[in-house]
């Protein structure tokens, strides 16, 4: 009896793990397939709308100047599109199997990305900073040495951290959003949050009565966003000549001035073309 | 699809301490919460109203209301309110006790009310006292019956402890996200981790099947 329920048990579990695998298979080779009739076809465009004022929900709707940015762009390049909130883990794990064309999350261009995804031009510049309360004596990076620091997960507000204290060590904290990880600091469970320029910039203009301030720590390495393509993705030729066009023309200086209050330093991004 | 088991061989060690994290919450959320679901379990059955009324409500509210928020407002309200400062293992060992003793409450009163009311006329006939007649007669004979869900709930418990992720307590959910963030490849980390809980999840239910063996009459 006992026997019998073990290898019955063993063979569910076989079964359900090819299953599983087959599965993972059989919708690479479907959606690999699909790709070849993708000209006309309306562009799946993906993001994390939890990153104000980069891409956020209003109501239903999904605003924010990379909305802006790519609404331009594709209209340069002359796709339509439907753009889908989906959330940052899995906003990775859609353009890898090529379910989407094309992710927009104020993602940065790094080394590592580029093993596993293709990237457009660089289409914003940002810098990590430093969100703090109001009386600490931290006045730079160096100084976060031996404190506790809220992340993002898997963001380089993290990779900065992690340069700081050593990577996955305990006293850096990876939430699920940064929203999150301002709470933490908030209630007193972190020192300090790393996190983009304009994400601490924003949460501190949106709160004043939280006491918090941004340092600026200009040894932080300078960042550029791109659209993150799946590798090998056929429209990144037109979206770069779209997005080289659309800084060119005024319409990103425009857009940016809008939604920041100042004008861009496009010089620094188009170095990088 | 190229999985890379190097990745996972260099991630061990982490998903090992987080396995730990994970064994040790929910062996405290399973302690604090079958004490606590005693107790509350024991409050609903009481036959003064205003009595069993808070205990009607604190299982209506933790059954009613999704741990995940739960976890949320220990974490950030609860705890802090404490100890003023936020740490994520005694929040989530709190919200998972918390959180089952609702449930393991339910269980408890299924368990006694499933005996027969002649057992309980039987042995106080017999001269015993309420007191005795629960201990000797009614309780050894629920406790069997309440096996199954018990375990149920346990096995429920260790997989609802991966939300702890979100607070950030380094559980084995957390490194297998943090995984995922660092070298953006779901596979490697949501697969690993699966078979991880999968091991803890199965250890468990023969484990109970051990005692339920056990504790057979006939």
């Amino acid at each position: 009896m006992k026997k019998k329920t073990l290898k019955a048990t063993l063979f569910s579990l076989v079964i359900g793990l090819l299953m599983l695998v087959s599965a993972c298979g059989a919708t690479e080779k479907a959606t690999s397939g699909g790709t070849d009739s993708k000209e006309k076809q309306k562009l799946r465009v993906v993001t994390d709308a939890a990153y104000a004022p980069m891409e956020s929900m209003d109501g239903d709707k999904i605003v924010g100047f990379d909305v802006d940015v790519l609404d331009a762009v594709l209209k340069e390049a002359g796709y339509d599109y439907e753009l889908v909130h989906v959330g940052w883990d899995p906003l990775f794990v859609e353009l890898k199997s090529k379910r989407a064309d094309i992710g927009i999350s104020s993602i940065t261009i790094d080394e590592d990305r580029k093993q596993t995804y293709d990237f457009s031009v660089p289409y914003f510049e940002s810098i990590n900073k430093i969100l703090v309360p109001e009386d600490s004596g931290i006045q730079s990076g160096a100084d976060l040495k031996g404190k506790t620091i809220a992340v993002q997960n898997g963001t380089t507000g993290q990779a900065v951290a992690e340069g700081i204290l050593g990577k996955n060590n305990k006293d850096i904290k990876k939430f699920e959003n940064n929203v999150l990880a301002i709470m933490e600091l908030l209630k007193g469970g972190a020192d300090a949050v790393v996190a983009d320029n304009a994400v601490v910039e924003e949460y501190v203009k949106n709160n004043p009565n939280k006491k918090l301030k941004v340092v600026t720590d200009s040894s932080f390495p300078s960042e550029f966003y791109g659209m993150m393509l799946p590798k090998g993705s056929k429209i990144k030729e037109d979206i770069d000549k779209a997005i080289k066009k659309v800084v060119e023309n005024g319409t990103y200086a425009n857009m940016y001035k809008k939604v920041f209050g100042s004008e861009p330093d496009l010089k620094e991004l188009e170095k990088q073309y | 699809m190229d999985f890379r088991f190097d990745l996972i061989a260099d991630y061990l060690p982490l998903f090992l301490r987080g396995t730990l994290i994970t064994i040790e919450v929910s062996v405290l959320g399973i302690l604090f919460g079958t004490i606590l679901g005693l107790f509350i379990g024991l409050g609903k059955m009481t036959k003064k109203k205003y009595i069993r009324l808070p205990f009607v409500w604190y299982i209506n509210f933790f059954r009613g209301t999704p741990l995940f928020l739960q976890i949320l407002l220990v974490h950030f309200g609860v705890i802090p309110a404490f100890i003023n400062d936020t740490n994520a293992f005694i929040a989530l060992v709190t919200a998972l006790s918390l959180n089952s003793a609702a449930y393991i409450a339910e269980i408890f009163r299924a368990g006694i009310q499933s005996i027969d009311r002649g057992q309980m006329e039987a042995a106080r006939s017999l001269g015993m006292n309420h007191k005795q007649a629960m201990r000797n007669v009614i309780l050894p004979q629920a406790f069997k019956r309440m096996i199954p869900p018990l375990g149920n709930e346990f096995v429920v418990l260790i997989k609802d402890s991966s939300l702890g992720a979100i607070i950030a307590a380094p559980e084995l959910m957390y490194w297998g996200r943090a995984m995922q963030g660092q070298y953006y490849r779901p596979w490697e980390p949501y697969l690993t981790t699966a078979l991880i809980y999968l091991i803890l999840t199965l250890t468990l239910s023969y484990v109970l099947e051990y005692v339920e063996r056990k504790v057979k009459t006939e």
